[in-house]
């Protein structure tokens, strides 16, 4: 009966997971990390090969080789973790959610075993802003154009009880109409490219656009297809992008507080 | 377009030759159509296939020239009705007698005449062409057009009802937005490569894809995966199910607004999920198997501690799961609503959970065992009633049988390698089905040279949607969310 279901979730403990405990956290999504004082030219070459979607290249800048790793193509296989001989670790920590597409990459300097790129925005930051988010109200409009749903089940997943997206004043709704931001997941095919920009048309300006996944952000592993039309990008302009295959409840969270953000610092 | 030998197509009944002879199950009855498709002979000439179930053991499967026009069965067998709209979509296979030939794989965007599995597909031209909705005419009807852009965190499809007042006269499907052109995608790759592929086929069955995809190489290149491989995707393709079950009894309470019953089950899916980070290192087993077996090891005390996390799950969910349906607001919307026919679901082929509830016993599982189910005594629940109630008894009771099955394989998980060593075979095809959490799916591949150069996939979803319009008609337009839910159908796993 209906009072026994209530009665026994309200027996259970609340498995809310606290807000200094999402941002940043990555668990499940198997984000690779690299280890920059284990680097080589020989391991950089293995890395490159077992890569499935070119996520992990290598490039040239003034005589030095850099290796060059673009999340936004990593579907988290790990098969770099499994063949990089401790120089790439599965991450613990993946703060490049809800960036921009520049931020997204990073090279390392191989014969140097260093990073060469900024370090991406601290989750301190965005905990600064945590007591500004909880007094906002963001209305997201969630587009599949074209996924395979496996980012729309973690989607979905955010407003179960241990991430209850809620609590920052975050809602989805029905309509583009009453949208601020939309989430666009899957590599935008041929047959949902029109509805795609249709729907982008109807958000009301200020309009933010956050492409989600691996295929969102670049077309992941149907990059090449003939029925796709490209990332999200490619369709719309986007402000921020959350990599991962698929990205995890708690890099979704990291991702849309930190769109949020960089549009306030604007 | 070039064939390859003069289009013939023998004339009168009984006539062999380019004219399937359906197969017929032991008792007569006409077998169940499993799938249709295409693929290219080693000279390119174009080859229909065709795997039906005639209730033995092994698949039946016959190949048949397809570079004449064929006879559609879709009259006979109306299961082949999407099968054959496909066929002439991706291969430009001329079908003589189909009922509608309308496109179904490519929209308006994509020109005539452009056959993707046969033809380049380099820049394929922006096209613009007709597609009609069928009419249903007469006073006070109204249509009702939905999607592909849908009103929640929902894959995209579009639904024409048409209807009198509330009620449903007729609802006509168009889906394949998320057509992805994955089968293409998989030409060229080495067999290996490919169960990647496979897990972005439909994100929530993912495990249930690669198992397959393993599976159709291993039969392929007859590689036998080690006992304890199989052991573990046992396990993983049971965790799968219980995960989408639960899900799906959760989305079903919340398309009825009984969102405290809702949050209660998406809390158990979540616990499972990381209970899976735990076990595996991934919420959804991606990137665990490969053909051969598994990539990794799982350490066996975490997999007792997954068995452990699973058990203690599934018995709260049993308990909420009887207290939600003891409640009489939710008897009241479950039952009568939805009725599948069993003739219909019959008739359509249709499989996995639904058609069980519909009164058709059928379970890859337990009619065409592959790895360790051989090994196992499973009960099949079935119910006849076809309707939203009946679905979601399904569902509770399936979760009971496969938390069994996950404590028995637990309890005796055997030892050893998880990897069995690739072969090298180079032209070879492979078969394979397993029960997903929607119904059987299916994949055949084919590789030449070591490279595959075909693969199919048949989801459960692909030959479940026609049902799905049956089910609605005579329905509330308001109760159409519910109905569609408790079919819970993937439409990347439909659209590819």
């Amino acid at each position: 009966m209906i009072g026994d279901v209530i009665v026994r979730s309200l027996r259970e403990r609340s498995p809310l997971i606290p807000v200094e405990a999402l941002l940043g956290n990555c668990d499940g999504s198997r984000m690779p990390e690299i280890v920059a004082d284990r680097l080589t030219q020989a391991i950089v070459q293995r890395l490159v090969e077992v890569c499935p979607t070119a996520a992990l290249g290598v490039e040239d800048h003034e005589g030095r080789r850099r290796l060059r790793l673009s999340y936004s193509r990593c579907i988290g296989c790990g098969k770099c973790a499994e063949a990089g001989q401790e120089a790439v670790i599965v991450a613990k920590h993946f703060p490049r959610c809800g960036v921009t597409k520049e931020q997204t990459v990073r090279l390392w300097d191989i014969d140097g075993r260093a990073e060469v790129t900024p370090l991406a925005p601290s989750p301190e930051e965005a905990r600064g802003q945590i007591h500004w988010l909880l007094q906002r109200a963001l209305n997201i409009r969630q587009l599949d154009a074209g996924s395979c749903n496996g980012c729309e089940t973690e989607i979905t997943a955010l407003a179960n009880p241990y991430y209850d997206l809620e609590r920052f004043g975050i809602h989805f709704v029905a309509s583009p109409k009453h949208a601020d931001m939309l989430l666009v997941t899957g590599p935008v095919t041929r047959n949902m490219a029109e509805a795609v920009k249709a729907t982008y048309e109807v958000v009301p300006a200020p309009k933010l656009v956050v492409a989600v996944g691996a295929c969102g952000c670049s077309g992941g592993i149907f990059t090449g297809s003939h029925a796709i039309v490209g990332a999200v990008d490619a369709v719309i302009p986007v402000d921020g992008y959350i990599p991962g295959c698929p990205p995890t409840p708690t890099m979704l969270i990291t991702g849309i507080l930190e769109v949020l953000r960089r549009r306030m610092a604007k | 377009m070039k064939e390859n030998a003069p289009a013939s197509f023998p004339e009168g009944e009984g006539s062999v030759g380019n004219t399937l002879t359906i197969p017929r199950t032991k008792g007569g009855a006409t077998a169940r159509l499993v799938t249709v498709f295409g693929s290219l002979g080693p000279r390119g000439e174009k080859l229909v296939h065709y795997v039906f179930d005639v209730g033995e053991l092994p698949y039946s499967q016959i190949a048949f020239p397809g570079y004449g026009p064929i006879r559609s069965i879709a009259r006979e067998i109306p299961a082949a009705a999407w099968h054959e709209r496909e066929l002439h979509d991706q291969y430009g296979i001329e079908i003589v007698g189909h009922p509608d030939l309308r496109p179904l794989v490519f929209h308006d965007n994509w020109p005539d005449g452009v056959y993707p599995m046969i033809d380049s597909v380099d820049g394929v031209p922006w096209s613009n062409r007709e597609y009609s909705f069928l009419q249903v005419q007469g006073d006070g009807i109204a249509e009702v057009a939905v999607g592909p852009v849908h009103a929640g965190i929902i894959e995209p499809g579009h639904f024409r009802f048409s209807v009198v007042g509330d009620t449903i006269l007729h609802l006509e499907l168009r889906h394949f937005y998320a057509h992805k052109g994955t089968e293409k995608l998989f030409e060229g790759r080495s067999p290996v490569d490919g169960a990647m592929l496979a897990e972005s086929v439909s994100g929530d069955n993912c495990f249930a894809h690669a198992v397959c995809y393993s599976q159709a190489v291993e039969n392929a290149c007859r590689i036998d995966a080690p006992p304890r491989a199989l052991a573990i995707r046992l396990i993983g393709l049971e965790l799968e199910r219980l995960v989408c079950h639960i899900s799906d009894l959760g989305g079903l309470c919340t398309d009825v607004g009984f969102s405290v019953a809702a949050a209660y089950a998406t809390r158990l899916k979540e616990s499972l999920l990381q209970a899976s980070v735990q076990c595996c290192g991934t919420r959804y087993w991606r990137g665990v198997s490969v053909p051969g077996g598994l990539r990794f090891d799982l350490d066996s005390t975490k997999v007792a501690g997954l068995v452990q996390a699973v058990t203690r799950a599934s018995r709260d969910f049993s308990d909420i799961a009887h207290m939600i349906l003891e409640t009489p607001s939710i008897q009241n919307r479950f039952e009568t609503a939805g009725v599948l026919s069993m003739e219909a679901a019959r008739d359509l082929g249709v499989v996995g959970p639904v058609a069980r509830a519909s009164g058709i016993n059928l379970d890859v599982r337990r009619d065409h065992p592959y790895g360790r189910y051989g090994n196992c005594s499973m009960k099949v629940p079935v119910t006849h009633y076809g309707d939203v109630m009946a679905r979601a008894r399904i569902r509770i009771a399936e979760v009971a049988v496969s938390l069994g099955l996950i404590q028995e394989t637990g309890k005796s998980l055997p030892e050893g390698g998880v990897l069995a060593p690739a072969a090298a075979q180079r032209d070879v095809q492979g078969f394979s089905a397993v029960e997903s959490p929607r119904g059987e799916l299916c994949y055949w591949l084919q590789a030449r040279g070591g490279r595959l150069t075909r693969c199919h996939i048949k989801s459960p979803s692909f030959q479940n949607w026609p049902a799905m319009p049956l089910a609605v008609e005579g329905n509330i337009i308001a109760d159409f969310p519910l109905i569609n839910k408790s079919f819970n159908l993937s439409y990347s796993g439909c659209d590819r």
